[in-house]
């Protein structure tokens, strides 16, 4: 039988998991900065802080992802490219203060 | 092969970083501004009520599976009985209450009050930065770009052999602009004054709305209508008996 969920916890907790993305970007692009990442391997860095994003997300819930949201490939996908301003941001801006002045 | 310019570290300190201080704090101060400005509209009772009815008959539709025929079907002719029922509304009364939605100015002072409390400090910090950043080479975008961005990003500077990566204060702004919304949605919560997106979807959503509830007949109508297509299904069937038997494994 289905789950019934709560629509109302459903959205508390993808609100939480987009601050964990946001937050995680802007320190994704602290670190491909201070790294002195440039092209692509700056956009890898940031694809693969998403991806431990969703692995953390996933170990939080202990795997059980549909106890706490309404499908998987929502919390492992959902705001993936939100932060890519923010990254593309805080990259520059720490990429510049290290290694060009 | 890109030639490595060498910065000036005073660049650093003094546009760059006040720059991305700057934007912070406005996006700050807009913030508490606009909340400090904003009028909340006195809630009229009626529609209130119409809007509360029209919630609880679509939680009786998503949840019509888990009570029992006869329950639900308690429910469903409290809202859909033919004379006073809560969802049947007679014809004359509908148009009242839109011709009052549609003449509303507050609602559409309020909307503007907002966009100009957007609009101003983006101007005005554009024009600052326009005046006093410009000409001169400010920072270094991490990943290459193709010739027709130079254009766009590098525009007080004149020199055409500088590599694209290198970018005006201009540019610089609008890299700001875009990325620290997913700042300000850190330290100042959701439902903040400064995400241009937001803005725009909720102005489209309280337009919709306005039209919505500008006929509430409708609503009521079509609450009405969706209730009458409920069929019901039972959906926890011989419930006792299993929870009887996990209760007697968790005791057991």
């Amino acid at each position: 039988d289905s789950l019934a969920l709560s629509a109302e916890n459903v959205q508390h907790n993808l609100r939480i998991a987009y601050y964990c993305r946001t937050f995680l970007s802007i320190v994704a692009g602290a670190i491909a900065g201070v790294l002195g990442l440039t092209g692509v391997y700056g956009f890898l860095c940031y694809f693969l802080v998403m991806l431990c994003a969703s692995a953390g997300l996933a170990a939080k819930t202990r795997f059980n992802t549909s106890a706490f949201f309404d499908s998987w490939h929502r919390v492992a996908f959902d705001g993936f490219l939100q932060g890519l301003m923010s990254f593309v941001l805080f990259w520059t801006l720490v990429y510049d203060i290290v290694h060009i002045f | 092969m890109a030639e490595e310019l060498v910065l000036d570290s005073a660049i650093r300190d003094w546009v760059l970083v006040p720059l991305s201080l700057v934007m912070v704090l406005i996006g700050v101060l807009r913030h508490f501004v606009s909340k400090c400005m904003s009028s909340q509209p006195e809630p009229d009772a009626k529609a209130l009520k119409e809007s509360q009815i029209v919630l609880r008959a679509r939680y009786l539709r998503a949840a019509a599976n888990y009570i029992p025929a006869k329950s639900f079907r308690m429910r469903k002719s409290y809202f859909n009985n033919e004379e006073n029922g809560l969802l049947h509304v007679p014809k004359g009364q509908g148009q009242n209450v839109q011709a009052q939605m549609l003449s509303d100015p507050n609602m559409a002072m309020d909307m503007m009050k907002k966009n100009l409390s957007m609009i101003i400090p983006q101007t005005l910090t554009f024009a600052w930065v326009n005046f006093f950043f410009s000409g001169f080479v400010t920072a270094k975008i991490p990943f290459p770009l193709t010739q027709r961005f130079r254009g766009m990003l590098q525009n007080g500077i004149d020199l055409s052999s500088v590599d694209v990566s290198y970018v005006s204060s201009r540019s610089w702004y609008f890299l700001n602009l875009f990325g620290l919304r997913g700042l300000f949605s850190l330290i100042l919560g959701e439902d903040n004054a400064t995400d241009d997106t937001q803005k725009l979807m909720q102005t489209q959503m309280a337009m919709q709305m306005g039209g919505f509830g500008a006929d509430p007949a409708k609503a009521l109508g079509a609450e009405k209508e969706g209730l009458d297509l409920v069929q019901h299904e039972w959906l926890l069937p011989q419930i006792e008996q299993r929870a009887a038997a996990v209760l007697s494994q968790i005791l057991a």
